[in-house]
């Protein structure tokens, strides 16, 4: 029903000129998310969706979403789970955002809290948040408690991510806590943020729940508002092992798909 | 101005980055910011090679020795002078240590420094041989003598004396492979001379067995394939009544200070190889890679991370750059630093010595 919409057949009808229309810039992008939308449709069989920063779209609106995570990693192989978070505004500045996280294959719960501070500086939108993380790895258990401070620059078309991480973890009786982990993130869109769907590129060392070390996950990202209330997402994200040259080694291939509801 | 002072910037960047690039002989980005074989293939490669090559490594003590110590290095980056590995190995034959292990990142990857680390192998081979094995008058019970043939009293392999094979070697020498050994296709050099980055052995000691296990992390992981012959039972195959379990791999997981690289496994693995070490019982987790010492118990087992044995950090040498532990029993064990004190000598003294010195 989605498909045959008249915006849908209007940016079919774009994407065929561009392909007829080689030379041109706007036709270029949009060749461009065509092949990127194609590949992210492909990649979430196994795909997964980054939803706990939910970009700034104009409108401050409580939303709900959920989603279903799927991959592959070296340890258990095939994995599955599901995310569900709620994200709350006070007001234009404030929020609060929960989550939830099940991966039953892994054996893998979490929850985590975040603050979140939202300032507009000039054509940016800053995001100062703190966050707490609890993970428990049962096959191996261990307990993780991780705490975040970040903050996020937005602009139209891409948003910039630094911060901090404080990471501590209990096993067999012990505890060790290590030294502050940078925190960084990259995400750049095809388009402007207030768009009605969006492919994005992302580089970064953490995802809903987890803070990584020096390991940089990439991928791609999209969304599509199916109605005002009502968002798909999905994510296709690639967790390598290593860094720099020890990068020849994935650790892990995982995927998440899943829904926003917003209320208007 | 504001577009003019971008293109300077630009230009500047590009230049910087030409001036880099075409002042390395090796100029692909690719050996810089990919290592160029995977764990997966490196392991598969290696247990292939163990089986072919018949490695026994399994060493057993006279019933008259109780205890026994074997020194730990790391991080030699080898490149024209391998001086510090030399000395390494010198101390410990010297020293009447059973083994050396060495942690990986043993050498710069070019074919010259290879060929120098070889160099150093073939000399230390010949001095162990010379110290060490016996002339083998026995077989099947019959005696027999072979001037030549000569035995290793702790394996029971022979040897003749004046073959310094690298591979097997009777060289009592063992390293991981390390994240800068696999760049720029160094895993084709580094397995030339060592053919396996994952194998096990055990030392028979008062009738138990202390074991020995290397594992390859020089892509920051164990990869799926090494990970599935853990599970599968790779190093229980022969379960004996071991005493203690040894494990040696370059990444580090605990990080010595703000200042040093955090570990790069990732979260779940790093939690995986802590839980696998209690499985395993192990007295000490030995790692390399960050140039640091570090020291804990965690996990009722004991972490040692090694700080690097190389002259570009050490110019002068160091009192701590080695470990000597000396096994004395179930869990029990004592553990000496080790100086290296050597300084990086000349290129003449090096070419009158036949080693390849090239432009690093």
């Amino acid at each position: 029903m989605t498909l045959l919409s008249k915006r849908n057949i209007n940016f079919a009808a774009q994407i065929t000129n561009c392909l007829i229309m080689k030379n041109h810039t706007t036709c270029f992008l949009k060749r461009l998310a065509l092949i990127l939308l194609v590949s992210s449709t492909i990649s979430t069989a196994t795909a997964q969706y980054y939803s706990g920063d939910h970009t700034f779209d104009g409108e401050h609106k409580n939303e709900l979403s959920g989603s279903l995570t799927t991959g592959n990693n070296i340890i258990t192989g095939p994995a599955i789970g599901n995310t569900w978070h709620y994200k709350h505004y006070f007001n234009s500045h404030w929020s609060v955002d929960g989550g939830l996280n099940t991966q039953y294959t892994k054996q893998l719960y979490g929850i985590k809290g975040k603050g979140e501070y939202h300032l507009k500086i000039r054509s940016f939108h800053m995001f100062a948040s703190a966050e707490y993380m609890f993970n428990h790895y049962h096959m191996f258990n261990t307990n993780e408690n991780i705490g975040n401070m970040s903050v996020r620059f937005e602009r139209g078309y891409w948003d910039i991510t630094l911060g901090g991480s404080l990471i501590g973890y209990n096993m067999m009786g012990d505890h060790y806590t290590e030294p502050l982990t940078l925190t960084f993130g990259a995400h750049a869109t095809l388009r402007p943020r207030t768009h009605h769907w969006n492919v994005g590129l992302l580089f970064r060392n953490y995802d809903d729940f987890y803070y990584e070390n020096w390991n940089i996950n990439w991928g791609l990202d999209f969304y599509w508002r199916l109605k005002p209330q009502w968002k798909l997402f999905g994510e296709f994200n690639v967790r390598p092992a290593g860094s720099m040259s020890q990068l020849a080694s994935k650790y892990e291939t995982t995927g998440k798909v899943g829904v926003i509801y917003r209320w208007r | 101005m504001k577009k003019q002072t971008t293109y300077i910037l630009i230009i500047s960047a590009l230049l910087a980055a030409s001036v880099m690039f075409t002042s390395c002989e090796k100029v692909s980005p690719q050996g810089v910011l990919i290592g160029n074989t995977s764990v997966d293939d490196r392991v598969k490669q290696s247990l292939v090679n163990f089986s072919a090559f018949e490695v026994a490594w399994d060493k057993s003590l006279p019933d008259t020795v109780l205890e026994y110590s074997f020194i730990v290095g790391s991080d030699s980056h080898i490149t024209n002078d391998p001086g510090r590995l030399e000395e390494m190995l010198n101390i410990g034959i010297d020293s009447g240590d059973l083994f050396f292990c060495h942690l990986g990142d043993l050498a710069d990857t070019k074919a010259e420094y290879y060929s120098n680390t070889e160099m150093v192998i073939r000399n230390a081979t010949e001095k162990w041989m010379d110290k060490n094995l016996v002339p083998y008058t026995k077989e099947n019970g019959d005696v027999y003598i072979d001037t030549l043939l000569y035995e290793d009293p702790y394996t029971g392999n022979l040897y003749y004396k004046n073959n310094y094979f690298i591979f097997p070697s009777a060289l009592p020498f063992y390293p991981v492979v390390g994240n800068h050994d696999i760049t720029h296709n160094g895993w084709a050099l580094y397995s030339r001379l060592f053919k396996t980055s994952f194998y096990e052995f055990t030392v028979k000691v008062g009738g138990k067995y202390d074991r020995f296990i290397f594992l390859d992390s020089a892509n920051g992981t164990l990869g799926k394939y090494q990970i599935d012959e853990i599970e599968n039972g790779f190093f229980q195959r022969d379960k004996k009544d071991i005493r203690n379990t040894f494990v040696f791999t370059h990444t580090n997981i605990f990080r010595p200070s703000l200042n040093e690289f955090a570990s790069t496994y990732c979260r779940e693995e790093m939690y995986y190889i802590l839980d696998k070490l209690a499985d395993w019982n192990t007295t000490i987790m030995f790692y390399g890679h960050v140039h640091a010492w570090d020291e804990r118990d965690f996990g009722n087992v004991h972490h040692i991370t090694m700080p690097s044995m190389n002259f570009v950090d050490h110019p002068n040498g160091g009192d701590d750059l080695l470990v000597r532990i000396t096994v004395t029993g179930d869990h029990e064990y004592k553990m000496d630093k080790v100086g290296l004190h050597s300084k990086e000598r000349s290129k003449t003294e090096l070419e009158a010595l036949g080693y390849y010195v090239t432009t690093k």
